[in-house]
């Protein structure tokens, strides 16, 4: 059965919306709206293929709309999106669009759109097979700017595909992207090994390039060694290290100066 | 001719969306804030003469002018770091005493921070202040209720102070909860 | 329309005392911030914060009540600061965009 949903183009009609981002819309349809100024619940509980509407003008929403698998975003107040955002939109295909609406406005207007459509969902319900184990083996390119995050979404397709819970996989992707944008940023190249069971689910990227001269500095929030150049292209906004800690149950890190660095995260199934 | 006096009627202009970031010197323990108009404030710790950075806090907020609608005069609220609602947490503190006096008519007491270390930073006017309430009891539509509006200055004790401030923290935080 | 006509129409959770009024409109946004500069007097303030600091804001501009969704937890110690301070705070199960379209439906502006 189609997944129907509403269209963009239609909500960018009925938002009298400036599109900075995506360059056809015809055919591209939504199933959900997220307004949401909190990115940590966008990537906690929004639902792949939505939109998301919010005030929040900075590259966070945009990677939160990626790791939810979003098709784009809808920025408020007439607030216009930077290189760095749109950037990052262009390069992971999302739709970035602008309104002189507010938050109420916007849902008013897109709520009239003929009403609501029923969504008709055409995925298939996948239930955890009990003690399955899977393993997989990616490869990052260091400075392939244009590849980066492929990994990270690969791996949340593999554990889709096995039906883990969907913040668990969230928890997984966001770390495994601030882990690949680390070594594409940084590094000469990297192995990210998967592993998969009823009991955990492990990710270890082991880097070769430069290594981390100062691992305590990397670890404090904020810190950042992200070029100009870098963020120009829309990165170096992610938090980095202390992002991956917080996101997962096990954090362990070691590093070489000009050999590289080994990260192993692990999370917990419960 | 006679000068009328305006009787202004206040509108926010120029509003700025921004961070207001607290450091904190590990040297010296002096507490320090400042307002930083970009997307992606600088967080890292970083030396400034004698004294050692750290960043404790980033939270967001905004800074911005007042203009009158009649007059075209315009205030700036540079100064103004952010408000904060009096929650009583000190009875020997004189803004809790003021809170006591004033919340019986419903009028509630808001605390105007300036920047920090209050002594290195140019004290609010209390002209400005009154203006800043009156254009925020002139925003309500009904008079059930009002603000009133005073300096941090007035605090006994600003380390210790419960005060609420109007502050988003956290909300650019990229992890799953 | 009247804030106890919003919370029968919506079967809102009501978690403060109640007292009724008029609603001049509806405010959506998660920045407390944002609340200090757009927000207007008597509006409806749906949000998924529920610090305390939204007491301060809602009073600052008098706002009418606020509604967490997303059944989002409201710690005691906000309940207990917006009753001292006459904040009406309400709750709703459902996603911010949802809620707004009920809200369309029973007829807000």
């Amino acid at each position: 059965m189609r997944q129907q949903g509403i269209a963009i183009e239609k909500i960018r009609d009925a938002l009298k919306a400036s599109v900075f981002a995506g360059e056809v819309l015809e055919g591209e349809y939504i199933t959900d709206i997220y307004a949401s100024d909190l990115m940590s619940d966008v990537l906690a509980f929004g639902k792949a293929g939505s939109l998301l509407l919010t005030g929040l003008n900075t590259i966070q929403a945009a990677i939160s709309a990626y790791v939810a698998e979003f098709k784009g975003i809808i920025i408020l107040r007439n607030k216009m999106p930077d290189t760095e955002i749109l950037t990052f939109a262009k390069e992971k295909h999302l739709f970035v669009l602008s309104t002189d609406a507010d938050m109420y406005e916007a849902c008013v207007k897109i709520a009239n759109i003929k009403g609501e459509v029923p969504v008709i969902e055409n995925i298939t319900e996948t239930t955890k097979k009990p003690g399955i184990i899977t393993t997989h083996t990616f490869f990052i390119d260091g400075q392939d700017f244009a590849s980066a995050g492929i990994v990270s979404t690969q791996v949340k397709s593999i554990l889709k595909s096995i039906g883990y819970d969907s913040l668990l996989i969230r928890r997984v992707a966001i770390s495994t992207y601030e882990a690949e944008m680390n070594v594409v940023m940084h590094a000469k190249r990297a192995d990210v090994f998967l592993s998969a069971s009823d009991k955990e689910i492990g990710v270890i990227i082991n880097d070769e390039g430069k290594g981390i001269e100062n691992i305590e500095l990397a670890m404090k929030e904020g810190y950042s060694t992200a070029t100009e150049e870098q963020r120009a292209m829309g990165f170096g906004a992610g938090m980095g290290l202390p992002n991956i800690k917080k996101n997962s149950d096990v954090f362990k890190i070691e590093s070489k100066i000009n050999k590289g660095t080994f990260i192993e995260i692990i999370f917990y199934v419960k | 001719m006679e000068e009328v006096k305006c009787t202004h009627r206040w509108t926010m202009i120029h509003v700025q969306t921004g961070f207001i970031i607290t450091e904190n010197c590990f040297q010296c323990n002096k507490t320090s804030t400042y307002f930083c108009a970009e997307n992606n404030p600088p967080l890292e710790e970083h030396r400034e003469g004698d004294h050692f950075w750290n960043v404790m806090e980033s939270a967001q907020s905004i800074q911005f002018d007042l203009e009158c609608d009649s007059c075209h005069t315009i205030v700036s609220f540079k100064e103004l770091a952010g408000l904060m609602l009096c929650t009583g947490c000190d009875e020997k503190c004189k803004v809790d005493k003021l809170r006591k006096e004033f919340e019986k008519d419903r009028i509630w007491i808001y605390i105007a921070c300036g920047f920090l270390p209050v002594k290195e930073v140019k004290p609010f006017s209390q002209e400005k202040i009154s203006i800043l309430e009156e254009y925020f009891n002139q925003r309500r539509k009904s008079s059930n209720s009002g603000i009133k509006i005073i300096s941090y200055e007035m605090v006994d004790c600003l380390k210790n102070c419960y005060a609420e401030v109007i502050k988003d923290v956290g909300l650019l935080s990229l992890q799953v909860t | 329309m009247k804030l106890q006509e919003i919370i029968n129409k919506l079967t809102l959770n009501v978690l403060t005392v109640v007292e009724d009024k008029d609603i001049t409109g509806v405010f959506i946004s998660d920045m407390l911030s944002d609340v200090m500069s757009n927000a207007q007097s008597g509006n409806l303030w749906i949000t998924v914060q529920s610090h305390k600091n939204i007491v301060s804001a809602a009073n600052l501009i008098d706002i009418s009540a606020v509604i967490v969704t997303y059944n989002k937890k409201v710690p005691e110690d906000t309940i207990e600061l917006a009753n001292r301070y006459h904040v009406v705070i309400l709750s709703s199960p459902l996603a911010t965009f949802e809620l707004a379209s009920r809200l369309v439906e029973a007829g807000i502006k």
